[in-house]
C-alpha cells in the first residue's frame, strides 16, 4: 500500500470516529429539542403535533423561571468570584517559584479530580454543622461557595496556560518605561491575559450555570435549572423540561462560540 | 528551562495572590474533609447526631459485605469507562492535534459546547432516545426494523453510556493538550530513521503523551466512582453504585457517620488505585490531573 | 537624504548634556562594591565600575557572569544584596525601576504585542501623562532618528521585521531621555548580517544623542566594534576593564586573553625583574637572548607565567630569518578563511599553535608540512601564569 493511499485512509478513518462520536455528543441535546416541540402533553413519539406550545408555557410557569433566576444568580456570582482567585492562583503557579509550590498546586488544583458530588456531600456535612453553630441553612449563598469551590481549579487550568505564554520580561519592560505597579496591571499584564481570563469565565459560568451536583446538594429548597429538571424527570415529565433544556442550551452555544473566537483573535 | 521570579512568603505580592486560593481551599475543602472524617466515629440516635468517639461505625462498614459488593461494581463501571473513553478520545485527540486543520476550530466549539451543557439535561435526553417507546426506537422501526430493538435503558449498560457519554471530553481534552504538546520534529525524526507511520506512533507519540493518558485516565477513573446521575437516571436505581449508596445514607437514613465512612472508603480506595496505575506505568512525579 | 540629514545635524531633541561630552565631572553611573546573593548561590561578588557621561561601556563575559545581573540591578528590577549605585551623583537604593532615569532593551526586545508601533513607542510618555499632541510630535521624532518609515506607526510589532522590532525597542527606551541606555544582548538573536547593519546604527545612535550606553553582550568582536571601554566580567567578578585594545593585547590574565580571541599561550618563567629588563627562560620556544622589556610584561606576573601571542602575530620564516621568538612545528590543519588563511600547528615541543596568515602570503603551508614559525616582541604580552 503507497504512503498517499494509507494517508488517506487514516483521515477517513479519523474523520470516521470523529463525525460518530459528535454524533454520539448530540443525539441527547437533539432528541430534547425535538421533544421540546411535542404539542401533547406526554413524551411519546409519534407526536400529537408541533408547536411551540410549551415555551410559551414556559414563561407562565413561576417555578421554571425562578428556577432560571436562581441559576443565573449563583452563575454570575460565582463566576466572578473564581475568575478572581482563579486567576491569581495562575500567576502564582506558573510565574513564582516558592517554598511549598507543590503543595500550592495540589491544594488548588485537588478539586478538579474530586467528584462532584461527594464534593457536594461533604461541603453539606460542613455548612450543616457550621449552620447549627451559627445559626444560618443551606441555600442561595452555600451553592455559590461550593460552586466556587468546584470551578476555581478550571478557572486555574485555563488562566495558566495564557500565564505561561506571557513573557514576564514585558511586566520588566512597562515598569522601565515608568509605569507603577498598578499601571503594568492596567496596561501590560491584564489586556494580555485577557483573553485566558474571558475565555475561562464564560467557561466558569456554564460550568456553574449547568452545575447539577453541588447545587443538588447545597442549594437547599432553591430550584436551579439542572435540579428543577431533576425532578420532574422524577415526577414524570411534561414537555416543559424539553423546553427548558432547549432554552438552556442557546446562551451556552453563543458563549463559547464566542470564547472561540476570543482564543484565534489571540493567535 | 527553570521559570519563575523567587518569592518568598514575607513577599506582599506573593502573599495577597496566593492567599484567596488558599483560604478558599483550606476553609472550603481541607476542613470539611477533615470534618467529613471525624464524623464517622460518632453515631446517630434518633436522626440526630451523637458525638460519641468510637468504632461503631467502622465495625459496621468492616461487617457488611454488601457495602463491597457495591463498592466492587462501582469500581468495574469506572474502570470500563475509562477503557472506553481512552479508545474513542485517542483518535479524537490525535486528529485534533495533527491532521483535522480545517475543521479544527469547528470540532473544538462543537466539543466544548457539549461537554459543558449540563449533564441532567443530556442525561435527560438520553432517557428520552433509549426509551422503550423513546426516539431510537421510533426512528429504527420506521426503518423497518422489529419493534423495540433498544431494550437497555434501566440496565448497567445504559449507566456505562451515560458515564462514558458524560467523561468522554475530559478525555479528549488532556489527550488532546498531551499529543499536541509534542515536538512534531519528534514525530519527523523517527520517520527519518526509517520508522513506519504505525511504528513512529507506536514507539514515539504513544509514550510521549503518556503524561496525557495518564491524567485522562485518573480524571475519568476519580470522577467515573463518583456518578450518581447516569446510575439513577439511566440505570434506574436497579443496581446502586457507591455514590448512589452514600447519597442514600445521608438522605433517606440520615446516617451521617455512615455516609461519611463510606466516603472515604471510596476515596481511600480509588487513590490507592490511582497510585498503582500510576506504578504501573512509571509515572512517578505527574500529580493528579492539573 | 533627509533622514540621515536630521540625524547628523544638532539633535532634534535636547538631551542632558548631549553635546558637549565632560570627561572630567562625576561619573554619570558609580557602582560601588555590589554584591547579589540567589539564597546560596552569589551572583556578584563586589563589583565597582565607574562610567562617564557619554561613555558607551560593553559588559562581556561567558553566561553566569553576572553581566545581566549587573544591568538588573543599574535598572532597578532587583535590589542588590549590598553596595550603592549612584547614577548622576544621585543614590538609587529603594528608587523603582519607574522612578530610575535609565531606559533598559531587552534581550527578547518586550515590545508589547498588544500594542501598535506608535503606543508601544509612546507608552513612556503615556505614562508620564504628557499630551497626546506632544506624545504623537516626539513619536514622530523617534521614527526619524531611528529611520524607520512613518507607515509601520499603526502596525503591531509582530508584522515588523527583526531589525525593524529593534529599532522599535530603541525608539521606544530613547523617548524618555534617558542619562543610562541599558541593553541586554538585544543583538543576540539576529543574523550575522543584519546584526552588522544594527551595530553600526547603534554606534551612529550613541555618537548622535550623547547618551551613556552600558551595553551587555556575549560577543566580543560586538564589543571591541562598539564600546569605548569593555569590562570583562566572570564569577561575579570584573576580571579587567579597560579601551578595546588594551584587553585585547594586554589581557590581565589567562582566561581574558581566551575569552578575547584565539590565542597562544606559551608557558615561561620568569627568573628577575631589574632596570626595565626581565629576564625569563622559555621552554616551549627559543628566544636567544632571554630578555624582555618590563613593559610587555604584566605587574602581577611573577614566576610561572604565560606568554600571550595572538595567532596573527605569528609568521612562517625561514631557517635564517630573524625574528626574536622561533619554534619548528608540523601543521596539521589548514582553514581558509575569506582574506586569511587559519593553521593549527603542532610544535616539537608538544603544544598546539594556532596561526593566522594573510592568505596572499608568499609562504603558505601545506598539512604535514614541517616549518619554522617566529613572532618578534612586539604587541607580545606576559602575563600571570594559570589555568588557561
Amino acid at each position: 500500500m503507497n504512503v498517499r493511499t494509507q494517508d488517506t485512509l487514516i483521515n477517513i478513518m479519523l474523520y470516521g470516529v470523529m463525525a460518530a462520536v459528535l454524533l454520539f455528543f448530540y443525539i441527547p441535546i437533539f432528541t430534547l429539542m425535538a421533544f421540546s416541540l411535542q404539542e401533547g402533553r406526554y413524551l411519546t413519539l409519534p407526536f400529537d403535533g408541533i408547536s411551540l406550545k410549551w415555551y410559551g408555557e414556559l414563561l407562565n410557569s413561576g417555578p421554571a423561571l425562578t428556577a432560571l433566576r436562581n441559576s443565573t444568580l449563583i452563575a454570575a456570582f460565582a463566576t466572578v468570584i473564581a475568575t478572581a482567585v482563579g486567576t491569581t492562583a495562575a500567576i502564582v503557579s506558573v510565574r513564582y517559584r516558592f517554598r511549598g509550590k507543590a503543595a500550592f498546586q495540589a491544594l488548588t488544583g485537588a478539586p478538579l479530580a474530586f467528584p462532584q458530588l461527594l464534593l457536594g456531600i461533604v461541603l453539606l456535612l460542613w455548612f450543616s454543622v457550621l449552620g447549627r453553630l451559627f445559626g444560618f441553612n443551606t441555600g442561595l449563598v452555600t451553592a455559590i461557595i461550593g460552586h466556587i469551590v468546584y470551578i476555581t481549579p478550571f478557572v486555574m487550568v485555563i488562566v495558566a496556560v495564557q500565564v505561561h505564554n506571557f513573557d514576564p520580561q514585558l511586566e520588566d519592560a512597562a515598569r522601565d518605561c515608568g509605569a507603577s505597579t498598578w499601571e503594568v496591571y492596567r496596561h501590560v499584564t491584564v489586556p494580555l491575559l485577557w483573553p485566558g481570563i474571558f475565555s475561562a469565565a464564560i467557561f466558569a459560568f456554564l460550568l456553574s450555570w449547568g452545575n447539577f451536583y453541588i447545587t443538588y446538594s447545597l442549594a437547599g429548597s432553591t430550584r436551579t435549572v439542572p435540579t428543577f429538571i431533576f425532578s420532574g424527570i422524577a415526577v414524570g415529565s411534561s414537555p416543559l423540561y424539553p423546553a427548558i433544556a432547549t432554552v438552556v442550551f442557546i446562551p451556552g452555544l453563543i458563549l463559547v462560540a464566542l470564547a472561540a473566537r476570543m482564543r484565534r483573535a489571540r493567535a | 528551562m527553570e521559570q519563575g521570579v523567587g518569592k518568598s512568603w514575607r513577599d506582599p505580592e506573593l502573599l495577597w495572590k496566593a492567599l484567596p486560593s488558599v483560604l478558599l481551599q483550606t476553609t472550603c475543602f481541607v476542613a470539611p474533609l477533615v470534618m467529613t472524617f471525624l464524623l464517622t466515629f460518632q453515631r446517630t440516635r434518633d436522626f440526630q447526631l451523637r458525638w460519641t468517639w468510637d468504632l461503631a461505625t467502622w465495625t459496621d462498614v468492616f461487617s457488611k459485605p454488601h457495602y463491597w459488593t457495591i463498592l466492587g461494581h462501582t469500581l468495574v463501571m469506572a474502570l470500563a469507562c475509562v477503557a472506553i473513553c481512552l479508545v474513542l478520545a485517542f483518535p479524537i485527540a490525535y486528529g485534533l492535534a495533527t491532521r483535522f486543520k480545517t475543521l479544527e476550530n469547528e470540532i473544538k466549539i462543537l466539543v466544548t459546547f457539549a461537554f459543558i451543557t449540563d449533564a441532567t439535561l443530556k442525561t435527560f435526553g438520553w432517557v428520552l432516545f433509549l426509551d422503550k417507546k423513546g426516539a431510537a426506537n421510533y426512528l429504527l422501526t420506521g426503518l423497518g426494523f422489529p419493534p423495540e430493538m433498544v431494550s437497555f435503558l434501566f440496565t448497567d449498560w445504559a449507566t456505562l453510556l451515560g458515564m462514558v457519554y458524560n467523561l468522554l471530553p475530559f478525555a479528549i481534552f488532556t489527550l488532546y493538550l498531551s499529543i499536541d504538546s509534542i515536538d512534531r520534529n519528534l514525530i519527523f525524526a523517527a520517520y527519518d530513521a526509517g520508522a513506519s507511520k504505525w511504528r513512529a506512533h507506536w514507539e514515539v507519540t504513544l509514550p510521549l503523551c503518556k503524561p496525557g493518558i495518564f491524567a485522562g485516565s485518573v480524571l475519568i477513573f476519580l470522577l467515573g466512582v463518583g456518578v450518581f446521575l447516569e446510575p439513577k437516571v439511566l440505570g434506574g436505581g436497579t443496581s446502586p453504585m457507591s455514590a448512589e449508596l452514600i447519597r442514600q445514607t445521608f438522605e433517606t437514613r440520615v446516617n451521617w457517620p455512615l455516609g461519611a465512612a463510606l466516603t472515604f472508603v471510596l476515596m481511600v480506595v480509588s487513590v490507592f488505585l490511582v497510585l498503582l496505575f500510576s506504578r504501573v506505568l512509571g509515572m512517578r512525579r505527574s500529580g493528579f490531573g492539573a | 537624504m533627509i533622514i540621515r540629514g536630521g540625524a547628523i545635524g544638532p539633535p532634534p531633541f535636547c538631551f542632558n548634556g548631549g553635546s558637549k561630552r565632560d570627561m572630567t565631572s562625576a561619573p554619570i553611573l558609580d557602582i560601588r562594591d555590589i554584591h547579589k546573593d540567589y539564597g546560596s548561590y552569589q551572583a556578584l561578588k563586589g563589583v565597582s565600575l565607574s562610567v562617564r557621561q557619554g561613555e558607551f561601556i560593553a559588559l562581556v563575559g561567558p553566561s553566569g557572569c553576572g553581566k545581566t545581573t549587573l544591568l538588573k540591578q543599574i535598572a532597578g528590577f532587583e535590589d542588590a544584596t549590598s553596595g550603592t549605585i549612584s547614577i548622576d551623583g544621585r543614590d538609587m537604593a529603594g528608587v523603582p525601576a519607574a522612578h530610575r532615569p535609565t531606559s533598559m532593551v531587552f534581550q527578547k526586545l518586550a515590545l508589547f504585542p498588544h500594542m501598535t508601533v506608535a503606543e508601544n513607542i509612546g507608552f513612556p510618555l503615556k505614562l508620564r501623562k504628557v499630551a497626546q499632541g506632544e506624545i504623537a510630535a516626539r513619536v514622530n521624532e523617534m521614527l526619524t532618528l531611528m529611520q524607520l518609515k512613518p507607515i509601520y506607526l499603526d502596525r503591531f510589532p509582530r508584522a515588523l521585521s527583526g531589525g525593524e522590532q529593534q529599532r522599535v525597542a530603541l525608539a521606544r527606551s530613547m523617548i524618555s531621555s534617558p542619562k543610562l541606555l541599558l541593553l541586554d544582548e538585544p543583538l543576540s538573536a539576529l543574523d550575522v548580517k543584519l546584526k552588522k547593519v544594527l551595530q553600526s546604527e547603534l554606534k551612529r545612535l550613541h555618537r548622535s544623542v550623547g547618551v551613556t550606553f552600558v551595553h551587555v553582550t556575549h560577543d566580543l568582536e560586538e564589543a571591541m566594534m562598539l564600546a569605548d571601554r569593555i569590562c570583562v566580567m566572570r564569577a561575579g567578578h570584573i576580571l579587567q576593564l579597560g579601551e578595546p585594545a588594551d584587553i585585547y593585547y594586554r589581557p590581565a590574565d589567562a582566561f581574558v586573553a581566551g575569552f578575547i580571541g584565539e590565542t597562544n599561550l606559551f608557558p615561561v618563567e620568569i627568573t628577575s625583574r631589574a632596570k626595565g629588563r626581565v629576564r625569563y627562560s622559555a621552554g616551549s620556544f627559543d628566544d636567544a637572548s632571554g630578555e624582555l622589556p618590563e613593559a610587555l610584561v604584566a605587574e602581577a606576573a611573577q614566576g610561572a607565567a604565560l606568554m600571550n601571542v595572538r595567532p596573527e602575530l605569528i609568521r612562517r620564516i625561514g631557517p635564517e630569518d630573524k625574528v626574536d621568538c622561533r619554534v619548528t612545528a608540523r601543521v596539521t590543519e589548514v582553514f581558509t578563511k575569506g582574506g586569511t588563511v587559519q593553521y593549527r600547528a603542532h610544535t616539537s615541543q608538544g603544544m598546539d599553535l594556532a596561526v593566522e596568515i594573510q592568505g596572499t602570503s608568499r609562504l603558505p603551508m601545506e598539512v604535514g608540512e614541517e616549518v619554522h614559525l617566529g613572532w618578534n616582541k612586539k604587541d607580545i604580552w606576559v602575563l600571570p601564569g594559570g589555568e588557561p
